[in-house]
């Protein structure tokens, strides 16, 4: 079974070709209680904000049952009785009394688990805090007596979700991790299971970035529509990535049929037509030549990736180099990876030309650059978490409640992966 | 969420996807008590195969749960099992989304419940024997011997449920454990509530007994596994008022759940007491940096220069 | 300060008790910084490191019963002073322990919370010379009597709330059955 919490938790079990269930991390907590019961009820903690200490001031109370996630908060929090928070942050949890009645809803009413009979994998972003991860297993040993428990990095199960690509030969868990979601894209170089913390780029550009794009496209047009339904929808269904976009916009003037329509389905009002048009293929183009969209982040997504790699040990760039890996939705345009990997092989020859020319005629052996991109890459994380989880040996490097028990949560979360790399081989 | 459903939320919903888009999909589902579905495609995407498979299924075949299950599912019956599981039934979804809504909604529901109806049956059938010994000492004025016939369901490792009927009860048994130091305590606070709220506040619920570690007597002679530390035994009596015709699906429902729910409740309390730690640890913490001399206050003076006296 | 904020809920044997905590620990927090006799430019907490016996002083040990008492070592440059809880249950018993554990896996916040407590009791703190440079000696007292006084205070509204919430579970799950 295993977890993902980013922005939404994605969650499933070990061995199934698509996640169980995808919602927001959002819970709702029942909040008109906790008001009413602020001024007779001061003994318990006078500082702290209301609602936190009525809830726990109150000994009979049951408010801490009463909650929803997911889905049915947001439609929750729609009535006044409940108010809406979101205990993850920047993919770090920040409310962990929030977290913990999350995990307790999502096992036993969504997953229907007896969390003593399984083990657990729970991803977290790189460069997470070893407390983050101390404070997860006591939550999950404590509170849950859960059998056994993993907590993995997300950038490492998206390397191995890439396993299941027939470009993949070795199955190493060295490479270089492109993770695009919707508010941030990350470059991650990992080796060897290990990230490599201080080479890690954040780029402001992602999914949200795209559909942006495309809403002031559509508006410079005077389109009907152009909400940003609309524009995520186009976004979707129409975009794809070319090689050069001077020849894409002759090849549109010449063959008219490169222009689509899409028809907004509206409840109510006559359908609606919208025009696409060099959207298309420029939305996307945003991440190889940022100058077109933003005017304040205008390095392109391969040199982003030379750079990262660039910071790495020199002994593990070649693996880097060899294995970028994609992971998230907005990296599943079409022909993204080879235009990817084209730029960034671009720029490795230039610079071993140039350094050739300055050896005097020694040869280099070249660097081999590969993107693989894979059916995969939506849940990317997720889908290299369920095929870690359901390999035989999973089970025994989870850290189970014994060791959980005899060592306490400091000791015990030495990451493993080494077992991994070598199981894999 | 105080109550667990019967429901599984899961199947539901990606059987209400699947009816609306069939689509190819090799799917698991888990559930309580080391139960699991498989929904497969095996043909193609209208047919669903869904299989499950759950712990206590060699105890309750004992009691003819495939021909019973078959009645209930007789419309998706299958001679076929798929290998590794239970019982399997195959759905057409073609056929079923032509069905009008509330139609395909009941169907959902039904398959939903998959695993209450398979651990319903050795209920209905204690349930049945009840009737019969109860017929028998109207009939007669004389109370039947009771029967030694004990439904017996090893539902998870070490954890069994045990049915007795009699003529005026049926007894559920109960065995737990508990894992965890922790559990063991908090489960016999709950359990010492739970004999205690039918004295209290609900007098028609069912009797409550519970035993620490010493069996109850109907079943001393059952327990396969050794009395330990960690064993409790949670006897129900259910009276003939829960038996009733109109009652007994209900009670059924209602008691399958119970392990499940008590474990739940236990798992909650405990993340109470963590968010009340955390809340504590915080209040120290400000207690304690108030030690630190950076935190003090500087001397405030009044315009004139003069010092505010300290408290 | 302290005293007088909380005179409202203390029973009369624990106002003296706690007294006697403050002034014994007061006296015993007199310390100076000292170089170790044995490894050269290092400073031990001598109370952990029991090595050079001159540096040692006796314990104190304050006691309202045998469940709750107080132990304070001292030694010129720390002192240790370890705190029983008031414990007579089952449940108590696992309360405590829960919650002193939580807290001392939180030790690195709190400074003076030792990782474990020395045997025989539930929770021990250690104050070396170095906190009392750097921190309020007195502050520092405020909160171990603070602390003694909430903790017996956390457990048995802890154990009420385990006791309300368990009657809540019990008659929520057996109403409906009528």
């Amino acid at each position: 079974m295993s977890f993902t919490t980013t922005p939404a938790v994605v969650m499933g079990f070990a061995g199934n070709d698509s996640p169980s269930f995808v919602f927001p991390t959002a819970i709702a907590t029942r909040s008109s209680a906790a008001t009413k019961a602020a001024p007779n009820k001061p003994v318990f903690g006078s500082t702290s904000t209301s609602s936190q200490s009525n809830f726990l001031a109150s000994k009979r109370g049951t408010e801490d049952l009463d909650f929803f996630i997911g889905d049915e908060a947001i439609e929750a929090s729609n009535g006044q009785a409940y108010s809406l928070s979101y205990p993850i942050k920047h993919g770090q949890i920040e409310n962990w009394d929030h977290m913990e009645r999350f995990w307790e809803n999502s096992i036993f009413k969504y997953l229907r688990t007896e969390p003593e009979d399984h083990y657990f994998l729970l991803t977290e972003p790189p460069l997470n805090a070893p407390e983050n991860r101390e404070n997860t297993a006591e939550i999950m040993f404590e509170s849950f007596n859960c059998a056994g428990l993993y907590i993995a990095v997300q950038a490492v199960l998206a390397l191995a979700a890439s396993w299941s690509s027939s470009k993949v030969v070795d199955r190493s868990l060295t490479g270089t991790v492109i993770d695009s979601g919707d508010g941030v894209t990350h470059v991650i170089p990992v080796a060897e299971g290990y990230v490599i913390g201080s080479a890690i780029k954040n780029i402001p550009i992602a999914g949200r970035d795209i559909t942006l794009f495309i809403q002031s496209l559509l508006r410079d047009r005077g389109e009907q529509d152009t909400s940003l339904r609309t524009a995520e929808k186009i976004k979707q269904e129409f975009c794809y990535v070319v090689p050069d976009i001077v020849k894409e916009f002759n090849k549109f003037d010449r063959q008219p049929e490169k222009f689509a329509q899409y028809i907004v389905e509206t409840t109510r009002g006559p359908k609606k037509t919208v025009d696409v048009g060099y959207e298309r293929f420029l939305a996307p183009e945003i991440f190889f030549n940022p100058e077109i969209a933003s005017s304040d982040f205008l390095t392109p997504l391969p040199t982003v990736v030379d750079q990262v790699i660039q910071a790495t040990p020199i002994d593990v760039r070649k693996g880097l180099y060899r294995n970028i890996v994609l992971s998230g939705g907005s990296t599943m345009f079409k022909d993204f990876g080879r235009r990817l990997q084209r730029d960034i092989k671009t720029i490795v020859n230039d610079r071993i030309a140039a350094s050739e020319q300055l050896s005097g005629g020694t040869k280099s052996s070249g660097v081999q650059v590969e993107v693989i991109s894979h059916r995969r890459q939506r849940n990317a994380v997720w889908f290299g978490g369920s095929l870690l989880a359901q390999t035989s040996e999973f089970n025994s490097y989870c850290h189970t409640k014994q060791d959980y028990e005899e060592y306490g949560p400091k000791r015990s979360f030495k990451i493993k992966y080494k077992h991994l790399v070598d199981k894999s081989n | 969420m105080l109550q667990l459903q019967n429901e599984n939320l899961l199947i539901s919903k990606t059987l209400s996807e699947l009816i609306q888009s069939p689509q190819l999909v090799d799917r698991i589902i888990s559930d309580f008590d080391y139960t699991t579905f498989h929904l497969t495609t095996p043909q193609d995407e209208n047919n669903l195969l869904i299989s499950i498979t759950s712990k206590s299924f060699k105890d309750l075949s004992k009691y003819n749960a495939t021909n019973e299950l078959n009645v209930i599912y007789e419309e998706f019956k299958t001679d076929y099992i798929e290998p590794g599981y239970d019982y399997s039934i195959q759905l057409n979804l073609i056929e079923i989304s032509n069905k009008s809504q509330e139609e395909r909604d009941q169907i959902i529901k039904d398959i939903s419940l998959l695993k209450r109806h398979l651990l319903a049956i050795p209920f209905y059938h204690a349930f049945k024997v009840y009737n019969s010994l109860a017929e028998e000492y109207t009939n007669s004025g004389v109370e039947p011997e009771a029967t030694n016939e004990i439904f017996e369901i090893d539902y998870r490792d070490e954890e069994s449920i045990y049915i007795q009927p009699s003529f005026d009860r049926v007894t559920v048994i109960f065995s737990t454990i508990f894992k965890d130091e922790t559990d063991k305590v908090f489960g016999k606070v709950f359990l010492q509530e739970f004999v205690d709220a039918r004295k209290r506040a609900v007098q028609n619920a069912p009797q409550v007994l519970y035993s620490h570690k010493e069996p109850p007597l109907e079943i001393r002679n059952l327990i396969k596994f050794k009395a330990d530390e960690k064993k409790g035994y949670i006897t129900f009596v259910l009276f003939p008022r829960h038996l009733t015709v109109q009652k007994q699906d209900n009670t059924i429902s209602h008691i399958q759940l119970f392990r499940n729910y008590f474990h739940y409740h236990i798992k909650c309390s405990k993340a109470y007491m963590h968010s009340r730690m955390r809340f504590r640890v915080d209040q120290y913490l400000k207690v304690l940096n108030r030690a630190k001399p950076e935190n003090e206050e500087v001397a405030r003076k009044t315009a004139s220069g003069r010092r505010f006296l300290s408290t | 300060m302290v005293l007088t904020n909380s005179v409202l809920y203390q029973s009369q044997s624990l106002r003296p008790y706690l007294a006697t905590v403050r002034a014994s620990l007061q006296a015993s927090l007199c310390l100076e910084d000292f170089s170790s006799q044995l490894v050269e430019r290092h400073n031990r907490p001598e109370v952990e490191a029991r090595k050079t016996v001159e540096a040692l002083l006796n314990p104190i040990l304050i006691s309202r019963n045998e469940n709750e008492q107080i132990f304070i070592e001292t030694s010129v440059n720390s002192v240790r002073l370890s705190i029983k809880i008031k414990q007579v249950d089952d449940i108590e018993n696992i309360l405590v322990s829960k919650f002193t554990r939580f807290l001392m896996s939180r030790a690195e916040n709190f400074f003076i919370l030792r990782r474990t407590p020395i045997e025989g009791y539930d929770i021990s703190f250690l104050i070396t010379n170095f906190h009392t440079e750097k921190m309020l000696k007195h502050k520092l007292v405020d909160f171990i009597i603070e602390f003694m006084e909430d903790v017996d205070k956390e457990i048995s509204e802890m154990k009420l709330f385990l006791n309300a919430r368990a009657r809540f579970i019990a008659e929520a799950y057996l109403t409906p059955f009528d």
